[in-house]
């Protein structure tokens, strides 16, 4: 029987099982194998460095990362300590997104059950969605002035429309037999909207959450470079100026992490409310 | 939205204007330059606070064109240092804010620096290398002026916008082969295996003359104009000090600026610093109310940004007249 | 009973409102226009600005050169960082111990700020086009890994059985079964890379550039010159919804049936 097997740990299993190897110990040895992977990198950065065979100016060594890491958490970096930019990227990205989230999604299910709404509203998210945010920045800081409203804007506008879409484009997904059925049993709109459309619709609706919040994250961050004055952002940027590189070298790892995080966050809220993702 | 600011701050302030004319602003947004200038001495001995009786919030900027942005969308309401190119071009363009007062004539001051190693001696060198300045700036202006007089293009000459710390950090990567700017960048490049290559006689008398600036939001002067005149006080008394002792002076300068005193110096005695008095006669800025011949130099400037395309339309004798208010400094002066 | 009007009605009404709106907003009246045209011009300026641009270019280039720079970064960027990233996921999906191996460096590079990274790419490479391309390049790389190893693990495990059984070699189940299946993740992958190696473009000719569009958006900010900078806004969405659009046409000629 054709059987789809979307979990990941069968999924692995499909190809691989079907080329014939043998698949016992394979989860706890992919796990061993990605740690000595990311160790075996480290260990190479080090040894790189260490063996002086590219100067500490173009890339600085774990050791003086880790140096500069502990200066800057106390001392801070030109007067504002690492935590102290985190909270500003972080408040910027998350405030944008928030509003998006808010505002977008409820939207977006309009759109999607009323066709009127998105033949009113589709072509702007739609003229949108592919527009680089960093090219109207200086619109938003004309209007909006040079503080944080402007760059809050900016990460609005980036997460909303791809939120949006998501939401008319999850509410499609609903077959409308459910909706016809669900009628026919006596429910009232409200209720059509709570236990069938949005249920269909949030899997779609949290994948978009996770687009939009990359993006907003990646904006921030450029909006930073170009306009700003704190922020982990602004940090690499003012680094790069003053050929401090490890500040640079600190600077992408912590907003890898960040960045990684902020994902897992949103993975795992997705898996904790649409617990019923796959299932037909 | 900056509508409603600018109209909340003038209803604000008619009715401070009618009530306590002396009643200082809460906060002042300042927008500056860190230069090896007197206004450094102002602003590091705390000279400006007084003046204005104010908190300022000292904002750091790499180009006019930053200043332009920043009181257009009302985030900034003092801008000190801003070139007069900018200054024709916001000016030209309805920003609502007057020229105060001046800084200094630049002349040799803002130049263009070349990489030894480039071997550029003269205009045709500069084809295919790359020349960074910062855009919206005396110093664009000077080098779009410079490409215009010896009939090069952008598709020549790679014209990067960098702000004066940038250029500094690309200079040392080797990433471009010239730049123009003020000091204390330029100071650093010089030493830095870079050499003049002078520009300044043939733009100055080709008409591209260039001058630093204090301009101020006009609804901000409307409603405060002795914090204003408080603050050209200031500046006088730092321009005094530097006359009357250098020395000190540049030991302040270098300090505020992140340089060596003698570097300070060196930097400033390039300028040539009007004085306050001067400032006020026909040759410059005028007596208030009447006008002087710089209102002619910067529609020139106007007027050369519109060939570049840069601005739209140039304002015209009468919007650069009408732009610029002595009456502060003839207080300052007084 | 909802109305009968049909939707393209109320798409046209809103269009309608939007123009008034901004018409309204930007009329030279006997007091001037209610926004000054330096925050918001109104379509007569735009339309000349736009007229301006494509006569006489922008700073010494005609308007196409500077959007063809744009494109060629793109497309080269695009180009080598998806194909290498589809190659990479799909061996990712049949290995996966060079999964275990990838991943870490995959999942930390596609959640990371890629302007962030330019300003080291510019430190080792200088401000010229290759710290462009190889910014955009691992730009596109990780959303397609992903996408291809996606592609690779949700084929149908029953399909690849029938092949063997069939007698198919590796290779033929490969090029036959698995890839056929994966493509079209593979192109939701493409769609989502390109989306953000432009988006990563311009951002980078904004912050680093000498040509190109987005680099045109900037001079002209410096200079407050707003209908260049909306006459650019402009082109550079429409560009955008052009290379969307450009990935979905393909998509349907190749991958003809999806659904089935």
């Amino acid at each position: 029987m054709s059987l789809s097997a979307p979990a990941d740990a069968t999924a692995a299993r499909t190809v691989t099982a079907v080329a014939g190897r043998a698949r016992g110990r394979r989860e706890s040895s992919a796990y061993a194998l990605r740690a000595a992977s990311a160790i075996a990198a480290l260990l190479l950065w080090y040894g790189v460095t260490a063996l002086g065979l590219v100067s500490a100016d173009f890339l600085p060594g774990p050791a003086a990362v880790l140096h500069t890491f502990l200066d800057i958490l106390h001392n801070g970096y030109r007067g504002t300590t690492l935590g102290q930019d985190s909270l500003a990227t972080l408040g910027r990205c998350l405030g944008g997104f928030a509003g998006a989230v808010l505002t977008g999604v409820p939207l977006g299910l309009c759109m999607g059950l009323d066709r009127r709404v998105a033949a009113a509203g589709n072509y702007i998210v739609q003229f949108m969605r592919p527009l680089p945010p960093l090219s109207y920045l200086i619109l938003l800081i004309l209007w909006l002035g040079t503080g944080n409203a402007s760059k809050v804007a900016l990460l609005y506008l980036t997460a909303f429309p791809i939120v949006t879409s998501a939401a008319m484009a999850g509410v499609r997904t609903v077959p409308r037999q459910r909706i016809q059925a669900a009628l026919s049993l006596g429910a009232r709109p409200p209720q059509i909207l709570a236990y069938v459309v949005l249920p269909s619709a949030l899997p779609m609706i949290f994948t978009g959450l996770r687009i939009a919040l990359a993006a907003a994250f990646s904006t921030v961050v450029a909006a930073e470079l170009m306009a700003a004055s704190d922020g982990l952002g602004w940090m690499v940027f003012s680094a790069s100026q003053f050929l401090r590189t490890d500040v640079i070298v600190l600077g992408i790892i912590v907003l890898g992490l960040l960045g990684m995080a902020l994902n897992w966050m949103l993975v795992a809220l997705d898996a904790a409310v649409v617990h019923w993702r796959g299932v037909e | 939205m900056h509508l409603n600011r600018r109209t909340f701050i003038a209803g604000a302030g008619a009715l401070a204007a009618g009530g306590a004319r002396a009643a200082p602003p809460p906060a002042v947004n300042i927008a500056y330059f860190v230069e090896t200038k007197p206004t450094m001495i102002a602003k590091g001995l705390g000279w400006f606070q007084d003046g204005m009786g104010a908190k300022l919030n000292w904002v750091e900027v790499g180009s006019g064109a930053e200043i332009n942005t920043a009181i257009a969308a009302g985030s900034v309401d003092i801008g000190i240092g801003i070139g007069s190119s900018p200054t024709a071009a916001g000016l030209s363009q309805g920003i609502p804010y007057k020229l105060i007062g001046m800084l200094d004539n630049i002349g040799p001051a803002e130049e263009m620096t070349v990489r030894k190693a480039a071997r550029i001696k003269s205009p045709a060198d500069f084809k295919g290398k790359k020349v960074a300045t910062p855009f919206g700036s005396t110093s664009h202006f000077r080098l779009l002026g410079f490409l215009a007089l010896n009939h090069l293009t952008q598709a020549d000459v790679t014209v990067l916008d960098m702000r004066p710390d940038a250029m500094v950090a690309a200079w040392q990567r080797g990433d471009i082969d010239a730049g123009y700017v003020w000091a204390p960048a330029k100071s650093k490049l010089l030493a830095d295996g870079g050499e003049v290559y002078s520009t300044y006689k043939e733009l100055d008398d080709a008409g591209y003359v260039i001058a630093d600036l204090i301009v101020a939001r006009s609804a901000f002067m409307a409603a405060y104009p002795d914090a204003v005149a408080g603050l050209l006080r200031a500046y006088g008394r730092a321009l005094d000090m530097w006359k009357q002792k250098p020395t000190d002076a540049a030991m302040i300068v270098g300090q505020q600026a992140g340089v060596s005193p003698a570097v300070a110096e060196a930097d400033m005695k390039e300028y040539d610093f009007v004085p306050l008095q001067t400032q006020l006669t026909d040759a410059w800025l005028g007596p208030p109310g009447k006008g002087g011949k710089f209102d002619g130099v910067l529609k020139r400037t106007a007027d050369f940004l519109v060939e570049q395309k840069s601005i739209r339309a140039a304002g015209s004798l009468d919007t650069f007249r009408n732009g610029t208010d002595t009456n502060a400094l003839a207080r300052a002066a007084a | 009973m909802r109305t009968r009007l049909p939707p393209v009605i109320w798409a046209a009404a809103s269009i309608c409102a939007l123009l008034a709106v901004w018409i309204g907003l930007t009329w030279n009246g006997s007091h001037g226009p209610v926004v000054q045209d330096l925050f918001l011009p109104g379509p007569g300026e735009l339309w000349s600005g736009f007229l301006d641009l494509a006569s006489s270019g922008y700073k010494g280039r005609p308007l196409l050169v500077h959007i063809g720079f744009s494109l060629e970064r793109v497309l080269a960027g695009f180009g080598t960082g998806a194909v290498v990233g589809t190659v990479l996921g799909l061996a990712m999906g049949y290995a996966p111990r060079l999964d275990a191996l990838a991943s870490p460096f995959v999942e930390f590079l596609r959640p990371l700020p890629q302007l962030a990274y330019l300003v080291l790419l510019i430190v080792w490479f200088g401000i010229g086009e290759e710290s462009k391309i190889i910014l955009l390049f691992l730009a596109a790389l990780p959303v397609s890994a992903v996408a291809a190893r996606a592609g690779v693990r949700d084929v149908s495990a029953g399909r690849v059985q029938v092949a063997r059984a069939l007698g198919a070699s590796e290779w033929q189940v490969f090029r036959h079964v698995v890839f056929p299946s994966a493509l079209s993740e593979i192109f939701t992958g493409a769609r989502l890379a390109i989306g953000i190696v432009y988006g990563t473009l311009i951002a980078a000719e904004i912050i680093a550039g000498s040509t190109g569009l987005g680099w045109m958006i900037l001079d002209a900010g410096r200079f407050l010159r707003s209908d260049y900078v909306f006459v650019g806004i402009v082109i550079i969405g429409l560009l955008g919804i052009l290379l969307d659009r450009s990935l979905v046409g393909i998509e349907r000629r190749v991958v003809h049936w999806a659904g089935k």
